[in-house]
């Protein structure tokens, strides 16, 4: 293992001091939730941090409280206890059953909300240290290369995928995220907190290096709120996502007042589907309706040579996951 | 990057028979008998590598100890109290061999540092048993063939015994998806899940541990200040069945 | 035969090692720590072939810390069974005559993974950094990385002779075998079908990475490793290392599996002894787990060309294979392809290309070369079934073998009866129907798969002494790899001396105290380690007859090196899989919903482990039929899924429940009957799912693995 000291701030502020500190002597410091990802990338070299800031220290960072009708939900609660929470799984089940899907007990049972929000990609070439886009080189090599798990939306030049369950389901629920820095906090709109490889390759996300991901305030879920996270895995267990369907229903008896829809495992952000939440609303969703929002889902997305076929997986999903959530109970 | 060409070593490694190692010329300095600074640290810090001072409990036991930081919580099991019965078979958490209850709960003792079990409790394999006695998860592994080559088989009675505390009466599926972080490569699934189960509806059979082995079975307890230097794990001892 | 009782042979037993299992006692090589040991590391080849222009380690020897580096500049020892002619072991002729070496560090490097450099330092993570600071100057060759595409005239030629792998005599030949005369035989069919399969390159997997721990007592070399066979381990280090085998002591009390790579010695274990011999002290080298996927060995990749002639009645006329396996740039084990020995055919030809591509080293996986080609020919014989409108179990009946090779008899021959059970345990007629009948996107279907796999006899050997306090301690060489060998020869020894199984003790795994054992490999633990110990019981027994049991400070000691035969005959194991699945067409998922079993593994001496042992093996089968593949990119020829993540291995939820019915005879041979059963579970399984594939949604998947992506793209 490479050699590096671990900190553990007992605030926010000392994280954001140790991280800016570490910055004035030249070195690199990577903020740890679980740690499971942060390290199997330090193991293999791909991040180098001298200095790891250990946010588990921190007291209070993993609480799930009510807030003005909504739930503000801490950065650093663990998924296992996220997919528990009694509050969560009733009212924004979508958050507890992605976070449930996440790899496996051991893993969810240290690995945390912000974590898993924040988890660098799982694309193969980034993973086994290609001098790609994303590891700080001029190239994605999934273009011509092997890339059947790669993006069919937002792609290029990156063609990663995010790999986050818990993402999509957060844009899904109209999530907003609680970053702390120098400047204090601010709040950030789940949607805005994403960045496609267009804009900013080098990272998936706006945090900044002197950042931290707090937590994260969901709005409150009305009384006919229906969702939840369906996740298409190429094993039984652990994978990321090939595909997924974060879907929230508003609904009126039969009526669908809104929906918001975001796929997970298609983009290198997650994928919101507004034309398709446009077309289910104020609307009665009938299996036609259904087929006609999987078709419309896969509108303008561009196959690499090998990962077409996630187009008729994620219409097919989006049309299941949207009838499934309308005849349950 | 410089022309010369480095003497590696002084000793040359031929093909052939008996020449192995006949141009055995003297050895440098570099390659000379050790030192005693040259005694392995797997006996403590490492000079000049942050490390930090942790409490923890292990199988019961409290321990305090320095430990580098960027040691994982399986190495220092393995390694500086050892407790090899936590196993690695992947050293990235995608395996299970090395799972252990932190504070209860099955972790991969792979993918956590051992800086972060400070002032928590874990519990091993070898912590399983109580005063002589198997738990039942061991007794029922043992009667329904759970172990083929055993690799996984440590991981796989920490997770099962996480569940079962959580939940005692699980039913089949719910203990393939509590274990489904356990790789078995035997993929002995079948009599893993079959032993879960049977343990479950018997919580208060567990045979007195003696039988077949010279091992003793108590919670095993190393004190890391005390480690015997040296001391090989059972390296020689014949696989007496008795 | 019905099977006579028998007092300990025959009970479910639970393994006489299982408490040390339960408890974290067991002491794998890993967990072996010796005074003053350090730590050791290999640098691997980033490139999967070039030229190494230069290395320089100058940077690794100044870390503090660091004792010594081996390069192939310092060290030219060849490692005998890493490459061995024809597949052939590394004898003093095949020495002297061959043309291709493997050495523990080669120059050119010939795949991503080979051993560039071995770093021994005082602990691990100083041994990581220093391989970090040794820089090697490459200069890049072409590469080439499937079997068919090695063939090519401009493909790069990885050895002067070019990329068919030589033969013992140095030939660039292909594995011939001939019966009849196919041509002839295409002639006179009614109907001549032909198709092509693949399959890709799976890794072992085995829970337990490669490590292993060298130590010299002068010039006795000490070595704790994870090894099959002790003795072939033992014998390969003196052979490489050029020194008496006396000098070599290999121990290995438990091992975590290693379902084939872990035979013979492995260069780990050279360069583990070199370095140690180097510095003076106790050298533990440990592997990666990605560095075990792609520097140890995995199955051979194949592609499968199939020809097949049948008269109206289905009965086959003609059977052809023209077929390459895939080895690596070494030529670890036999390539062959098995599958033509399961049917009856009056012409039969199957030409088989061992071929040199720049991937991981391909060599034994529990049962070799039979995966492979059962799915292939399987799946060409239930698609031959299918254009002829019969029920693939009746074309089975038909078509299967009922002779060796239709000329020499078998032992005994349940085949017939496996397949019958099993069609009737799984009610075959219930499940099976016309292939993708099923309407609704989640499709049903129901595939079945046979086999016949050798169960040889051979030479193995056995010690037993009796001490006067009535304790049998049996000396045997396994190692016990997780088939439970201990136990079967502790139940053998007790059923033949008629004693409890209590008063048998067993030593193993120490070649310094324990005899000669072939090794835990090609299923034969069981049948000829096995029959040394009944051997050995029985003049034990004729001792005591003479002498009298043993009193006060006196043992009798028994011994037996057998190497029986089966007369001429030829003795297999036989098995029928019978699988139903359900393919979700819209999102590529396959379950396997039923899985039955059926085996004639002669007399089973354990039940309760003979159970594990096809249970485990079924499972390895789905996960190769379904998931496993470790592909490379191709344009570095760096692999991109080396691992457990990557390689999708499967977990508990991916594994059905495998019912298992053990149809038990006795053919007068091997211990109380007993024939293999190792590799009896995977050899036809990946068939058996291919073909309840097919069944459930009316296509043909031809390549392994078969994934979402592929189950998506055929239904387009």
């Amino acid at each position: 293992m490479k050699t590096f000291a671990n900190t553990n701030p007992q605030t926010l502020e000392q994280a954001v001091k140790t991280i800016q500190q570490a910055g004035t002597k030249g070195q690199t410091a990577s903020l740890v939730g679980g740690g499971s990802d942060l390290l199997g990338l330090v193991k293999e070299f791909i991040i180098k941090p001298d200095v790891l800031v250990n946010l588990k220290t921190i007291k209070g960072l993993d609480q799930v409280t009510p807030a003005a009708g909504g739930v503000n939900v801490g950065g650093l609660i663990t998924l296992d206890s996220l997919g528990r929470h009694p509050l969560v799984r009733s009212q924004y089940t979508v958050l507890a059953e992605a976070a449930e899907t996440v790899a496996t007990p051991q893993i969810r049972n240290v690995g945390t909300l912000a974590g898993n929000v924040c988890q660098r990609p799982w694309c193969w070439y980034f993973r086994n240290g290609f001098p790609c886009l994303k590891n700080g080189g001029e190239t994605c090599f999934s273009v011509i290369g092997e890339n059947r798990f790669h993006a069919i939306f937002g792609g290029g030049p990156s063609y990663i995928v995010h790999p986050s369950d818990t993402a999509p389901a957060l844009v899904a629920l109209d999530a907003k995220f609680r970053v702390v820095g120098p400047s204090g906090e601010r709040m950030v709109p789940a949607a805005e907190f994403f960045v496609l490889p267009k804009q900013d390759v080098a990272h998936e996300n706006v945090l900044a290096a002197d950042e931290v991901l707090a937590g994260v305030q969901l709005p409150p879920a009305g009384p006919g709120r229906r969702s939840t996270y369906n996740k298409v895995l190429d094993r039984e267990a652990w994978t990321h996502a090939v595909v997924s369907a974060a879907v929230v229903l508003d609904m009126d008896n039969e009526i669908c007042r809104s929906a918001r829809i975001v796929l997970g495992g298609v983009a290198p952000i997650p994928w919101r589907l507004p034309k398709v939440e446009s077309m289910l609303a104020g609307q009665r969703i009938t299996p036609e309706l259904a087929a006609k929002a999987g078709e419309t889902a896969v509108v303008g997305a561009q196959k690499l040579s090998k990962n077409g076929y996630k187009v008729s997986m994620t219409k097919a999903l989006v049309r299941r996951t949207l009838l499934t959530l309308t005849t349950r109970a | 990057m410089s022309k010369r060409k480095h003497d590696i070593s002084r000793r040359q490694f031929l093909e052939g028979s008996g020449a192995a190692f006949a141009v055995a010329t003297v050895a440098p300095a570099l390659a000379g008998p050790l030192s005693a600074a040259d005694l392995p640290v797997t006996e403590g810090v490492s000079p000049g590598v942050p490390s930090t001072a942790i409490r923890l409990v292990v199988n019961g036991a409290e321990h305090r100890i320095e430990v580098e930081d960027r040691w994982t919580l399986a190495e220092l099991l393995r390694d500086h109290f050892g407790l090899t019965g936590t196993k690695i078979g992947c050293d990235r958490g995608e395996c299970g061999a090395c799972t252990v209850l932190l504070d209860g709960k099955p972790v991969y003792s792979c993918s956590n540092l051992a800086v972060w079990a400070d002032g928590r409790e874990v519990q091993t394999v070898e912590g399983l048993a109580h005063d002589g006695h198997l738990d039942p998860l061991q007794q029922a592994f043992i009667e329904h063939d759970g172990p083929q080559c055993g690799f996984c088989t440590s991981g796989q009675l920490m997770s099962a015994k996480g569940l079962l505390t959580r939940n005692p009466h699980p039913s089949p599926h719910e203990v393939q998806a509590a274990m489904t972080g356990n790789i078995c490569r035997c993929s002995n699934y079948n009599h893993y899940v079959e032993a879960v189960m049977a343990a479950s509806k018997n919580p208060k059979t567990s045979k007195r541990a003696s039988g077949h082995s010279t091992a003793s079975n108590a919670a095993a307890e190393v004190s890391a200040t005390k480690r015997r230097r040296g001391a090989s794990t059972s390296a020689s001892t014949e696989g007496g069945a008795r | 035969m019905s099977l006579i009782t028998r007092k300990t042979v025959g009970h479910p037993t639970p393994r006489i090692d299982a408490l040390e299992r339960v408890t974290g006692k067991a002491t794998y090589s890993g967990d072996v720590h010796l005074p003053g040991m350090l730590y050791a590391r290999i640098l691997r080849s980033s490139h999967a072939h070039a030229n190494i222009r230069q290395i320089d380690v100058s940077g690794a020897l100044a870390l503090p810390g660091v004792k010594t580096v081996l390069t192939h500049e310092n060290c030219t020892v060849v490692w005998g069974s890493g490459s061995v002619s024809g597949g052939r072991q590394y004898i003093d002729e095949i020495k002297k005559t061959t043309r291709q070496k493997r050495y523990v560090f080669n120059n050119p490097v010939r795949f991503f993974g080979e051993p560039v450099a071995a770093v021994v330092a005082t602990n691990r993570h100083i041994a990581e950094e220093a391989l970090r600071l040794i820089t090697v100057e490459y200069e890049t060759l072409p590469h080439v990385l499937d079997q068919e595409d090695a063939l090519r005239p401009e493909s790069v030629k990885i050895w002067p002779d070019g990329n068919i792998s030589l033969n013992a005599k140095n030939e660039a030949e292909p594995e011939v075998y001939r019966r009849g005369n196919v041509e002839e035989g295409f002639r006179t069919s009614e109907q001549v079908f032909e198709d092509r399969y693949t399959t890709t390159y799976v890794h072992n997997a085995q829970m337990e990475p490669r490590v292993c721990v060298a130590s010299w007592e002068g010039d006795k070399l000490t070595l704790y490793t994870p090894t099959q066979g002790t003795s072939n381990c033992r014998h390969d280090m003196a052979r490489d290392l050029g020194i008496p085998d006396e000098k070599v002591r290999v121990i290995c009390k438990y091992m975590g599996g290693g379902f084939g790579n872990k035979n013979q010695n492995q260069d780990a274990d050279l360069i583990a002894a070199m370095l140690a011999k180097e510095v003076g002290a106790p050298v533990k080298l440990e592997l990666t787990r990605k560095e075990d996927f792609i520097g140890v060995h995995g199955r051979w990749p194949t592609t499968q060309y199939y020809k097949v002639g049948v008269n109206r009645d289905g009965v086959l006329q003609a059977l052809q294979l023209r077929g390459y396996s895939g080895m690596g740039p070494y030529r670890k084990n036999s390539g062959a392809i098995g599958g033509v020995e399961l049917y009856q055919c009056p012409n039969v030809e199957s030409v088989v290309y061992p071929v040199y591509t720049n991937r991981a080293v391909s060599g034994n996986y529990r049962a070799p070369e039979f995966p492979q080609g059962f799915f292939g020919i399987q799946s060409m014989m239930d698609d031959v079934a299918y254009k002829m409108k019969m029920d693939p179990v009746e074309f089975v009946l038909k078509n299967m073998t009922r002779k060796s090779n239709d000329d020499v008899p078998y032992s005994n021959y349940t085949l017939e009866d496996c397949i019958r059970r099993g069609a009737e345990a799984f009610e075959w007629k219930k499940r099976w129907h016309a292939p993708g009948a099923d309407t609704g996107p989640i499709k049903r279907g129901a595939g079945m798969s046979f086999m016949t796999i050798r169960s040889p006899l051979g030479q193995s050997s056995a010690v037993i002494r009796l001490d006067s306090n009535g304790r049998y301690t049996v000396f045997v060489g396994v190692t016990d790899i997780g088939a439970g060998a201990k136990t079967t020869m502790s139940m053998i020894a007790a059923e033949e001396l008629d004693v409890p199984l209590s008063s048998i003790d067993l030593v193993w795994g120490d070649t310094d105290r324990c005899p000669f054992s072939v090794g835990e490999s090609g299923s034969r633990t069981t049948d000829m380690t096995g029959g040394a110990v009944i051997e050995a019981a029985r003049d034990l027994k004729k001792q005591i007859a003479e002498k009298g049991l043993p009193k006060g400070e006196n043992a009798l000691i028994a011994s037996a090196s057998p190497n029986p035969t089966s007369d001429g005959k030829v003795r297999k194991a036989f098995g029928a899989h019978f699988v139903e699945v359900e393919v979700d067409t819209e999102l590529g998922r396959v379950r396997v919903l039923k899985y039955v079993a059926v085996h004639d593994s002669g007399r089973i001496i354990n039940p309760l482990t003979a159970a594990s042992q096809i249970k485990g093996g079924a499972t390895q089968g789905i996960g190769m039929a379904l998931h496993e593949d470790l592909f490379y990119d191709r344009r570095s020829g760096q692999p991109l899924t080396a691992g457990y993540y990557g390689a999708r291995v499967m977990t508990h939820l991916d594994a059905p429940e495998i019912e298992v019915i053990f149809i038990e005879s006795d053919d007068g041979y091997g211990p109380f009957g007993a024939k293999c059963i190792g590799e009896a579970g995977i050899v036809h399984a990946v068939a058996g799912v291919g073909n309840a594939i097919f069944n459930a949604i009316g296509h043909r998947m031809k390549d392994l693995p078969i994934s979402r992506d592929r189950i998506l793209g055929v239904l387009a």
